[in-house]
């Protein structure tokens, strides 16, 4: 079973709009640096946010009171819908599944929530965030928005998570009851989760990411949302997904990568989405893809978009889709060029691409892949 | 080469044996002592120690007492020592099924939770806001996140398939067993593990205090005088496998799962439409997967939480389709425990079936003057069962269905009929 792209659409660090931020990825433009701080600490972080503009004329009575993040994710998934030409009516609505994919969820709310607590007692507690801290809560929007009733899921995982769920729409889409598959990774930066990340030796206080850098100086996060939607034709398919596993150590994760890589690179391979992102995952990935492909053509947007953990690898197929479609690669940033992986230093034409490897790998254990190919 | 057909466009292969079971909950730790809860009616809601209760109106949960579900981790290896009690819940579950069925390799797992180590996310943002002591910090951290009571329970056991955690609010169990039973049921997967987890945290106490969704009263399910939920916690799994092959292999098929069926009813993020739709297109959805009518079924497991919205949509739901089933809602025993609610009741079905009684709806005493339900009141049963559904409704107006079938090779189920 191969889960056709229909549509894509996201909201990123650098914009919204399939065109326009791929066009930015191609002039090799990285997004804007932002300070975020917080009233009980002195310490602040570097993160790349979705910019105010990106969301500009995008509005709608359910997100009222949503979190950034159910923003995101509706404005991803509408635009994937538009982008697809589909509009959603109560019987295609029934036709249509959605699967959500995020990671850390609504941390805004669900801080200010627990901070109220904290400082003024359960009696204070706000009844009209908690329902905004539950994890499916941007899902549940998106299915209003749509007026979706009938498959719902939202999973939750690392970097990996959109993988994961792209192996969910595999097995879904088994049933003919349904049309498509929309799928929406989606991730909103608050301060807490850089101070997590960053006690966790994870996070670089400021920018570059360093992709395949041996001193693993860390990640810079990033927001936003990714959008799929799947159907059964189109002119690009997922061709095979690896569900992958976990490792219990990160020494580990090179042992399921090459796992991964040897089950989805069995075939002429052009190109692989990488999900480097300067942390232990850059080594795991090199060293898989030292061993099972050592001369492809190697692609991570985490420079130029940072990470965005559950919306990550709906980015890195958008990516890939993206270049097997406009036949070519936008330029690495900040990657040495003695690191012996083959990187696009510079926007690089690839005119004979058909295939492309997307390697999810996340900080918390999970790893998974899956192999793209365009007619 | 096992043939396929189709059931309202779904594709049907095989199938669904559960072949075994784990389950550790406020009722008992394993499936003997939560068979002599429900039998015996036990009440195990207890009031709350883990934190304080003092400014919320409920003051009361089902509980796994830690003495017991935490015994024996000092000798452990100090990776274990350091694993939130959600992990020790769902390694105490799958040690029972394994101990059943110690041969069991699943393709995929897929478990469901709302909140997976919420309480150490709790436990390190109290220490960053009060500048508190960091020290244990990067364990907090390490532990918090959703997947990792799901990891840490198959790496005690050496199992590496691949995770699907699913956060579908309280009906997260019921998606989870439901989405693996279609795995196996198409052709696609021979043997999945599915469940769900959820441990007490402070953050979710009082956020449905703060709904005014839990009561300062006992949890009474469908009564007249019903004033609200409150929260449990616990895991529960099943070893789902494609039916021919677990006979082939000669293992015990402890009861089948034939039908799911999803609703999402859009009506508002924490109140299901009060007509009762999206509870009604569930369970119509799970018959009609099951290929059985409303009449077929013997027993139904409501989601039942006790607060004035949910039941009363759920009720109108059940009458509209099932003319006088049993119902019992078990959450009045020990409470709602949220993405582990529908895999503990799908395991409260499963031994239903097997020893034929139906379990207690408790604290009960008048029934809604709105609703028209044949209510297990109080006292478990003893009846001739053969189909159980079991529902589970969340946050976001998400519901889930499944049904099970009773085993019916008499080798197969784990104790004498008693009816």
């Amino acid at each position: 079973m191969s889960l056709a792209i229909a549509g894509m659409g996201w909201v990123t660090p650098l914009g919204s709009g399939i065109d326009s931020v791929w066009k930015r990825l191609l002039q090799g433009h990285e997004a804007s640096a932002t300070t975020i701080s917080e009233s009980v600490s002195d310490r602040r972080y570097t993160t790349f946010r979705v910019p105010e503009s990106a969301l500009t004329g995008f509005a709608h009575s359910r997100l009222r009171r949503a979190s950034v993040i159910s923003r995101f994710a509706a404005a991803a998934g509408l635009e994937a819908l538009h982008n697809a030409g589909v509009k959603l009516d109560s019987q295609s609505a029934e036709r249509t599944a959605l699967i959500f994919a995020i990671s850390n969820g609504g941390v805004i709310y669900t801080k200010r929530f627990y901070r109220d607590i904290l400082e003024a007692g359960a009696q204070s507690a706000s009844p009209l965030l908690f329902p905004e801290t539950v994890f499916n809560a941007s899902a549940s929007h998106l299915a209003a928005i749509l007026g979706i009733t009938g498959a719902s899921y939202t999973l939750v995982g690392d970097g990996a998570v959109g993988v994961a769920a792209i192996k969910m729409a595999e097995d879904m889409m088994v049933d003919e009851a349904l049309d498509y598959c929309l799928l929406v990774g989606a991730e909103e930066v608050d301060w807490l989760l850089c101070d997590a990340y960053r006690r966790w030796r994870l996070l670089r206080s400021t920018p570059p990411i360093e992709p395949f850098s041996k001193q693993r100086r860390g990640m810079i996060l990033g927001e936003g949302a990714g959008a799929i939607l799947f159907a059964r034709e189109g002119p690009i398919t997922v061709e095979r997904t690896h569900a992958g596993g976990f490792f219990t150590k990160r020494a580990q994760a090179v042992e399921i990568l090459t796992a991964i890589l040897r089950d989805l690179g069995h075939s002429e391979i052009d190109l692989v989405i990488s999900s480097a992102n300067g942390t232990f995952v850059d080594q795991a990935e090199h060293a898989a893809l030292e061993e099972i492909l050592p001369d492809v053509l190697v692609y991570t947007g985490k420079p130029a978009l940072g990470e965005s953990v559950g919306a990550a690898a709906l980015w890195q197929v958008i990516l890939a889709a993206q270049a097997l479609q406009q036949r070519e690669l936008p330029p690495v940033l900040h990657a040495d060029s003695a690191v012996s992986v083959r990187l696009p230093h510079a926007r690089t034409e690839i005119p004979q691409a058909r295939q492309a490897i997307v390697l999810g790998c996340g900080v918390n254990q999970q790893a998974a892949g899956l192999r793209l190919a365009i007619r | 080469m096992a043939q396929s057909n189709r059931v309202n466009g779904k594709k049907v292969t095989a199938r669904v044996a559960v072949v075994a079971a784990g389950v550790v909950s406020p009722l008992g730790f394993g499936l003997t002592e939560t068979l002599d809860s429900l039998r015996n009616s036990r009440d195990c809601v207890s009031p709350v120690r883990r934190f304080s209760v003092e400014q919320c109106r409920c003051k009361t949960a089902g509980q796994i007492p830690d003495e017991r579900l935490l015994a024996g981790r000092n000798d452990a290896p100090r990776s274990r020592r350091r694993l939130h009690r959600a992990s020790h819940m769902m390694i105490q579950a799958l040690n029972e099924l394994l101990t059943q069925q110690p041969q069991f390799k699943p393709e995929l797992t897929v478990i469901g939770t709302t909140s997976g180590g919420m309480s150490y996310g709790e436990d390190y943002y109290r220490s960053v806001h009060q500048a508190g002591k960091l020290r244990h910090a990067p364990t907090w951290i390490a532990n918090y996140p959703a997947q990792k009571p799901v990891i840490d329970a198959q790496e005690a056991f050496g199992i590496s398939s691949p995770c699907q955690v699913i956060a579908n609010a309280c009906a997260s169990g019921t998606n989870a067993i439901g989405h693996a039973f279609e795995c196996v049921r198409s052709g696609r997967y021979k043997r999945v593990l599915a469940g769900g987890y959820d441990a007490l945290s402070e953050m979710v106490f009082v956020g449905f205090d703060s709904l005014q969704a839990s009561t300062p009263d006992k949890c009474r399910p469908f009564d007249r005088n019903r004033t609200g939920m409150v929260l449990g916690e616990g895991a529960a799994l099943l070893a789902l496998e494609n039916l021919d092959l677990a006979q082939q292999r000669g293992a015990p098929v402890l009861a089948e799962i034939i039908g799911y069926g999803i609703s999402t009813d859009n009506f508002h993020i924490t109140q299901p439409d009060p007509s009762g739709i999206g509870p009604q297109q569930a369970m119509e959805r799970a018959l009609h997967s099951a290929e059985i009518s409303a009449r077929d079924v013997d027993y139904i497991n409501a989601h039942g939480t006790a607060t004035t919205f949910n039941d009363a949509a759920e009720g109108k739901a059940i009458s509209s389709l099932f003319n006088g089933v049993p119902v019992s809602s078990t959450k009045g025993m020990m409470g709602h425990s949220l993405g582990a609610a529908g895999a503990i009741e799908a395991i409260f079905c499963l031994l239903a079936l097997q020893h034929q009684l139906l379990p207690p709806n408790i604290n009960f005493a008048t029934l809604d003057d709105n609703l028209d339900l044949n209510i297990v009141a109080n006292e478990a049963r003893p009846a001739v069962l053969h189909t159980a559904l079991s529902n589970s409704f969340g946050f976001g107006g998400t519901n889930a269905s499944i049904l099970m079938r009773r085993s019916h090779r008499r080798q197969d189920y784990g104790g004498p009929v008693e009816a």
